[in-house]
């Protein structure tokens, strides 16, 4: 294959396109693919089998459907760069593998840009500009047009008449419900697009954020990775390697929402995660309404 | 010297200074921009140095003299700082998090818009109602004004009253 001298974004899609040109490079220099193009080499490692001869590791704790299957994945490992999968995991097909409804995507994305958003625009009115009390000149005699006071919007220097008016909130609330799918949808299209991992936990052996980087590139994850790890306890190493990279980011689990799933590339999930994520998901499906808000006790919730 | 013709020392004092320039520059040959001829009018005569300031921009030469970029550079943006890379993080405290908390609770406002959503009459009011007691007086006569001014605006006039 011919190698490229410059620097390219894409996943190796530009070395199809070049060897079936010949002696030249085809591409322009500053072409800027998008990077989840379908790379070959990332189709190396299938899904695994229903066979597998690694070990299930992981089974769903609450009841399938019977008309639907868990959706298994392998699980890995941080410890060492080049390590095979540990075993296989089973994940719940009702949090894993909805349907990809991509409306409620876009609700949920716009809710969370807007319901925080405060806009401080202000202008004055013309009663809020200082001066203009007295009328500038007499109604009629002086041959110029008549005018009340000189901060009229028709003045300059005068007030705004329809401008922006002090802060202004955007805030609203998407039913629970739809921000429950919102988080579900956008995990099964993770897990549908080969972008979601699971790991068994997250030690690594050097706090070093290099190896983080090679561990990466080496696993194609993607460009962007995002660690989610439940519990407010993480391992020195993890937070002194994500310390310093600016694509690659660690929250706990509570933290996780859909802008965040969308804006990193790779999702990476332990064990305890998985099971955090399964069990809060799930329960909005068997709820009842509330008859009083959820942050006042419940006999029986938590 | 050139100031001893009388014709053109009235010139001076009465025209604009391009006539000047122009009745110069039938003196002078090849003088084609602006600086070379202003240069040489200086130094032919001195009275005429206070007329460089009144001198308008003229080419005859066919260099074009405003420069610009015609497609602008676009502005670099970093799209993963700390804030734009942490955006949204705890948006879901409430269902993740036991109900304990309310995303609402992270909203960043004055507190008369923390969780709140209204047109500028509705927030005016409750904006005197939570803060009106500590505003400074010109402020809070404004705002009473205001308040005055919509619901007179919103309640007496128009369609939909």
């Amino acid at each position: 294959m011919l190698r490229f001298s410059f620097i390219f974004r894409g996943r190796g899609v530009a070395k199809r396109f070049v060897s079936s040109f010949s002696n030249e490079s085809a591409l322009p220099p500053n072409l800027l693919l998008p990077t989840n193009l379908v790379d070959p080499d990332r189709l190396k490692r299938p899904p695994p089998p229903a066979d597998s001869s690694l070990p299930l590791l992981r089974k769903c704790d609450a009841a399938v459907p019977a008309h639907l299957t868990p959706v298994q994945t392998w699980v890995e490992s941080m410890e060492r760069q080049d390590s095979e999968p540990l075993g296989v995991a089973q994940l719940h097909p009702d949090v894993f593998a909805v349907p990809p409804r991509l409306d409620i995507l876009h609700s949920v994305e716009t809710w969370q840009r807007n319901y925080k958003r405060i806009s401080h625009a202000h202008t004055k009115v013309r009663s809020e500009v200082s001066g203009g009390g007295r009328k500038p000149w007499k109604q009629k005699g002086s041959g110029r047009a008549r005018h009340g006071s000189i901060r009229s919007p028709i003045w300059r220097g005068g007030g705004v008449a329809h401008g922006p008016r002090g802060p202004t909130s955007y805030y609203y609330m998407l039913p629970m419900k739809v921000r429950v799918q919102g988080l579900k949808v956008a995990l099964s299209s993770k897990m549908a697009q080969d972008d979601l991992h699971i790991v068994d936990s997250l030690n690594i052996p050097t706090p070093d954020s290099q190896y983080l980087l090679d561990l990466i590139r080496h696993r194609h994850w993607g460009e962007s990775v995002l660690i989610v790890d439940v519990g407010e306890d993480f391992s020195e190493n993890i937070l002194q390697a994500t310390a310093n990279l600016k694509t690659v980011n660690i929250i706990p689990a509570i933290g996780l929402n859909v802008h965040s799933m969308l804006k990193h590339e790779a999702i990476v999930l332990t064990l305890e995660t998985v099971k955090f994520l399964e069990d809060k998901l799930l329960w909005h499906d068997e709820r009842y309404t509330p008859l009083y808000p959820f942050k006042l006790p419940y006999s029986d919730f938590p | 010297m050139f100031v001893s013709d009388p014709w053109l020392r009235y010139k001076q004092r009465t025209r604009v200074a391009q006539d000047s320039e122009h009745a110069w520059k039938q003196k002078t040959v090849d003088m084609s921009l602006l600086g070379g001829l202003l240069r040489a009018g200086a130094s032919y005569c001195q009275s005429a140095g206070t007329l460089l300031h009144t001198v308008r921009t003229i080419s005859t030469g066919t260099c074009c003299q405003i420069r610009m970029h015609a497609i602008p550079q676009p502005k670099k943006v970093d799209r993963w700082t700390e804030k734009r890379s942490m955006y949204g993080v705890y948006d879901n405290i409430g269902i993740l998090g036991d109900f304990k908390a309310h995303p609402k609770d992270l909203i960043v406002a004055p507190c008369w818009l923390k969780a709140f959503k209204g047109n500028e009459l509705q927030r005016a009011i409750r904006k005197k109602k939570m803060v009106g007691d500590r505003m400074m007086t010109q402020d809070r006569h404004n705002l009473e004004k205001r308040i005055r001014f919509l619901y007179r605006r919103f309640n007496r006039t128009g369609k939909h009253r």
